[in-house]
């Protein structure tokens, strides 16, 4: 007899937070389980500003992270994470562990929202040189600066002349086991090259990119803008190595669409690091049973029609663990993913009476 | 991105030419940002003939890449025909507009290239300028245009007679693509003089420039169209 009222849901990041808040507005009970010790995921920890309104993220968050944490159909579990699970839809029985102490908890349907971890350009087939050279940072190192209001060159403390963004690290590549798109990071990109310009407009930015891919409104909204209104240099051609030069970075590729080689120096090379499915995806995979799609995230059934829904009935993805999302795709998952674990639920109450 | 073409050029020279060229008032309506589509290059004439792109101008000012901008100011401008069919750009670029921009501070700055490039045109530039009329007829000349068969030399041998055979009146001119009234000429002295177009002419051809100076200061004082 099934009546366990809760939807667990894993991973208290955009996606997380919006299944927590859709299932206590429909009327169930959400226990949000978080492995950190702060709610908001990778955006809420790692990133300044977010695309493509370059608002600050702990402003833009505020809103959805009052209305979880004040909510009194949300359980927060901080500091706590899922190691085992028995049963199915509407009894799973799943252990808990919060600092060594577990305990087992009866959830009726499961969101995982465990997201998406950095590509580490250590990693690389390219010769970036990421762990060799101080002035080769990634998204996310600017990112840390751009927190303290600042983009320096870590060699030197000193503001940066010329800056180059190098797309695609991790990304795109057959070599690395990585064939699709990450998605943001053109945005990212091309967001962080504005703020750049807007602390050091006599700087000079470049962009090294294959395709940009700057969908919907990001196209005039951050990509022209940065164009237009900024003068970033959007170069097409991969830089295939970067080289000590003096105190500069010399970094080589071929400007394509000028039909030529290019070797120029840099202050600053920073890499866009695209996304992989993260440790507590890959692991909820292995503890809920979720199959892995071909690119290595949680797998939906019905393609395009159904991002939400895994091949485990009661088990539901939402967000970047089912593969590369931006915060409004994953927000819209969360919502989603919650309304049909609360459906299946609802299904189960129908079917008791 | 650094250009191995004419590093002799000082890139503050480069520099103060492209600064000349982005501060047209001009400039802001026709650069916007390139994608780099292609589009222009499509419907460029020019393009399907020489080594020319109007994108590749597009891309370099956008991208404010001085050297290679220099480059295109002496290698490139003369090859575009001034159709404007790159106006077609979906970022509203005007490839065409920045060309003559860009033509227009090569030529006010007396570049060797430009030079080279316009000294065939002097006599097309000397015409268009005191007549506003561009081909005449009596530049028909058998030697001049061996190609276009033996009938030109018939045609230009008795040139004043062919001409006037024509029904309208104001084409019975050789000298002239046709009869242009002495007060629009004079009017048209007054704009080139006071519009700094006739001095742009000085860095490019001294010697051309005091021969129509001095046609038009004559006229433009006998017609008492301007003060003093």
């Amino acid at each position: 007899m099934a009546k366990a009222d809760t939807v667990l849901i894993v991973g208290a990041g955009p996606a997380g937070l919006e299944a927590a808040r859709t299932v206590a507005e429909l009327g169930k009970r959400a226990m949000l389980i978080e492995t950190k010790d702060q709610l908001g995921g990778t955006p809420y920890a790692y990133y300044a500003t977010l695309t493509p309104d370059l608002q600050e993220t702990e402003h833009s968050m505020q809103e959805i992270l009052d209305a979880v944490e004040h909510h009194s159909a949300v359980d927060v579990r901080l500091n706590t994470r899922v190691v085992h699970s028995e049963g199915s839809l509407g009894a799973f029985h799943v252990t808990l562990d919060r600092d060594g102490a577990q305990t087992v908890e009866e959830v009726g349907a499961i969101v995982v929202a465990t997201g998406f971890q950095h590509f580490d350009p250590g990693r690389e087939t390219q010769m970036y040189g990421y762990y060799e050279y101080d002035d080769v940072i990634t998204l996310v190192d600017a990112e840390k600066m751009f927190k303290d209001g600042n983009i320096v060159r870590p060699s030197t403390g000193l503001p940066p002349e010329r800056v180059a963004f190098i797309q695609c690290v991790g990304s795109r590549d057959r070599q690395i086991g990585n064939k699709y798109c990450s998605k943001v990071c053109c945005g990212i990109a091309s967001k962080q090259s504005i703020e750049i310009k807007r602390m050091l407009p006599n700087a000079k930015v470049f962009i090294f990119y294959i395709d940009m891919r700057m969908y919907g409104f990001w196209e005039d909204q951050i990509y022209w803008k940065a164009q237009e209104e900024y003068k970033v240099n959007y170069i097409r051609g991969i830089v295939t190595e970067i080289i000590r030069k003096g105190d500069k970075l010399l970094i080589k590729g071929e400007d394509t669409t000028m039909g030529r080689p290019m070797e120029v120096l840099m202050d600053l090379v920073i890499l866009s690091v695209g996304m992989e499915p993260s440790k507590g995806t890959v692991e909820m995979s292995r503890i809920f049973q979720i199959p892995r799609e071909e690119h290595g995230f949680l797998q939906v059934i019905g393609g395009p029609l159904n991002t939400v829904s895994t091949p485990v009935p009661g088990i539901f993805v939402a967000g970047a663990a089912a593969g590369p999302k931006d915060i409004e795709d994953s927000v819209s998952m969360g919502a989603s993913a919650a309304a049909k674990a609360v459906g299946a639920l609802k299904r189960l109450e129908l079917e008791v009476r | 991105m650094p250009s191995d073409l004419y590093t002799e050029v000082s890139f503050e020279e480069k520099q103060r030419l492209f600064d000349q060229v982005a501060a047209d008032p001009r400039y802001k309506n026709y650069l916007y940002g390139c994608y780099e589509c292609g589009i222009c290059v499509a419907a460029c004439p020019s393009a399907r003939f020489y080594d020319f792109s109007p994108r590749k101008i597009t891309q370099t000012l956008a991208r404010e890449d001085v050297d290679l901008f220099y480059e295109q100011l002496n290698d490139d401008v003369w090859n575009c025909s001034q159709c404007f069919s790159c106006n077609r750009c979906p970022r509203q670029n005007s490839p065409g507009g920045l060309i003559t921009i860009m033509r227009e501070v090569a030529v006010k700055n007396g570049l060797r290239t430009t030079k080279e490039a316009l000294a065939g045109y002097t006599r097309i530039i000397y015409k268009i300028t005191t007549t506003g009329t561009q081909v005449s007829p009596d530049m028909l000349q058998e030697d001049a245009f061996p190609d276009w068969g033996p009938q030109v030399k018939e045609v230009s041998d008795n040139l004043d007679l062919w001409r006037r055979a024509l029904p309208p009146e104001t084409l019975h001119t050789t000298g002239l693509s046709w009869q242009v009234e002495e007060r629009t000429m004079n009017e048209l002295y007054a704009i080139w003089k006071m519009t700094g177009t006739l001095d742009m002419i000085a860095e490019l051809d001294e010697g051309l420039h005091d021969i129509m100076e001095e046609i038009m200061d004559d006229a433009i004082e006998e017609s008492g169209l301007l003060p003093g």
